[in-house]
C-alpha cells in the first residue's frame, strides 16, 4: 500500500500547516503588542513604558485623534493597581493618508508599526516585589474597501517596584566640622 | 493593592508523590515490554493528523469570529430572512411588509469610512428607482446610541429608513464580518445578489436592476419567518 511508504509525521506536519494556511486564508484585522520587557520603577518617581503594536498588513486603524468625529479613536485604558499611578499617555501622530474610499479627505490613522508610551509612577506606599500590569487597547480596523467592527487588544506588562535610595540625612558623626 | 505576585515570591511547589507516579509511567514506554507503537497504523496517523487540522483551523476561526454563532451562508436565490427592526424614527419595520418590492438591504455603521462614501450613492438609488419599486433599507451596526446615527443620517441626506441593527439579525445574514454589506432582494423575497465592502456605484445599480426585474412571489412563503 502506498500510504504506508508515507511518512506518517510529514502527513501530520502537512495537514497541520494545511489547516493552519486554510484558516488564516480569511481576512481579518489584527493588531498585535511585541513581548514588554520587564520595567524597573522605582518609587516616588514616574517611569516611561514604551509599548509597541503592529497593525496586520493591508489594515489601518483610525488614530487617538481621528479628524472624523464618526471615528472610533485608538486608546489605551489601564487598569493599574492602587498606589501605582497611570500618568500621562502619549500616542504618536497618525499618518495623513487617502483612500479610496476617501480620495479627498485624508484620514490620520496608524498602519504598520507604532509605539504608545505611558507613565507608570509608584507611590511610597507601594511593597516592592512584581506587579502585572492590565489593560487593553481599543481600535477599529478598515482596508481599503471595507471596515471591522471595534475590538479591544489586551495588554499586560510587568513592573518591578524598587525602594527609592535613602535619603541623605546629615550625620553629625560624619560631618567635617566635627573633631575629636 | 491588586498585584498578583507577592512580592517576597512563593517558593515554587515540589514536585509530589504524582509526579513520581508520572515519571514511572513515562518511563514505562522505555520499559523492555511490549511496544504498541512498533506497529503504527498510517491510517489512524492521517486520521488523527485530519482531526487536528481541523481543530487548529476552526480555533482560528472562532477566535476571528469573536464568539458570534456561526453565519449560515447565504446565497442567491435563497429566501431574505425576515426580521422585524425597531426604526431610527420611531416604530418598527418588518422586512417581509415590503414584499413585491425590491429590496437594497445595507449594513453599516456611522464609524464605517467606506459606507460614508456609499451612502450618497444609495441615496441617490432611491431617488432614481424608487418609482419602480426599490426599496433601501439601512441597518445600522453600530454601538452608539440614536443621536449619532441621527446626526449621520441627516448628514448623509438619508432619504430611506433607518433600522437600528441587532447582532442576532447580522448573524441571520452571515455575521456581517465587515462593513458595508449590502443584499439585495427580488420581489419575490429572495437574494438575487450582494456586495461586500465599497464596490462601485455601476454594481450597486446593476445589482438593484437585477432586483427590480424579478416577479413578485404569488405564495406568502417566501420571505423565511422571522424569529
Amino acid at each position: 500500500m502506498m500510504l504506508a511508504r508515507i511518512n506518517p509525521r510529514f502527513v501530520c506536519c502537512v495537514a497541520l500547516l494545511c489547516g493552519a494556511a486554510w484558516a488564516q486564508s480569511g481576512k481579518s484585522p489584527s493588531v498585535s503588542i511585541a513581548p514588554v520587557p520587564l520595567v524597573t520603577a522605582q518609587r516616588t518617581e514616574q517611569t516611561m513604558v514604551r509599548l509597541d503594536f503592529r497593525v496586520a498588513s493591508g489594515f489601518h486603524i483610525n488614530s487617538n485623534a481621528p479628524k472624523s468625529e464618526f471615528l472610533i479613536p485608538t486608546a489605551l485604558k489601564m487598569d493599574l493597581p492602587t498606589d501605582i499611578v497611570l500618568g500621562k499617555i502619549e500616542y504618536p501622530e497618525g499618518q495623513d493618508l487617502a483612500f479610496p474610499f476617501s480620495p479627498d479627505e485624508k484620514l490620520s490613522v496608524y498602519s504598520g508599526d507604532f509605539a504608545i508610551n505611558l507613565a507608570v509612577h509608584p507611590l511610597k506606599s507601594v511593597v516592592p516585589g512584581k506587579y502585572v500590569m492590565h489593560g487593553v487597547l481599543r481600535y477599529q480596523a478598515c482596508d481599503n474597501a471595507q471596515c471591522f467592527p471595534p475590538k479591544t487588544l489586551p495588554v499586560s506588562f510587568d513592573v518591578k517596584v524598587v525602594k527609592e535610595p535613602p535619603a541623605h540625612h546629615a550625620n553629625p558623626a560624619q560631618s567635617p566640622h566635627v573633631h575629636n | 493593592m491588586s498585584n498578583v505576585e507577592q512580592p517576597d515570591g512563593t517558593p515554587d511547589p515540589q514536585p509530589g508523590p504524582g509526579d513520581e507516579l508520572n515519571k514511572s509511567s513515562n518511563g514505562g514506554a522505555q520499559s523492555p515490554g511490549p511496544v504498541h507503537g512498533s506497529g503504527r497504523n498510517p491510517l489512524a496517523l492521517v486520521v488523527v493528523a485530519v482531526i487536528a487540522a481541523a481543530m487548529v483551523y476552526f480555533g482560528f476561526h472562532m477566535a476571528r469570529r469573536s464568539g458570534s454563532d456561526a453565519p449560515s451562508i447565504l446565497g442567491k436565490s435563497t429566501p431574505a430572512p425576515d426580521f422585524t427592526l425597531e426604526k431610527l424614527n420611531g416604530g418598527n419595520l418588518k422586512l417581509s411588509d415590503l414584499r413585491g418590492k425590491a429590496v437594497l438591504l445595507n449594513f453599516w455603521a456611522t464609524w464605517c469610512g467606506p459606507c460614508k462614501i456609499e451612502t450618497p450613492w444609495l441615496v441617490e438609488m432611491q431617488n432614481q428607482y424608487g418609482n419602480q419599486g426599490l426599496q433601501v433599507i439601512g441597518v445600522a451596526m453600530d454601538d452608539s446610541g440614536k443621536d449619532e446615527i441621527s446626526k449621520f443620517a441627516k448628514d448623509m441626506g438619508v432619504n430611506y429608513p433607518v433600522l437600528l441593527g441587532k447582532e442576532a439579525v447580522g448573524d441571520e445574514y452571515g455575521g456581517v464580518p465587515a462593513l458595508p454589506e449590502s443584499f439585495f432582494i427580488g420581489r419575490d423575497g429572495k437574494i438575487v445578489d450582494r456586495i461586500i465592502g465599497l464596490k462601485g456605484k455601476a454594481e450597486i445599480e446593476d445589482a438593484i436592476k437585477k432586483a427590480l426585474k424579478t416577479e413578485a412571489a404569488t405564495s406568502a412563503a417566501a420571505l423565511q419567518p422571522s424569529k
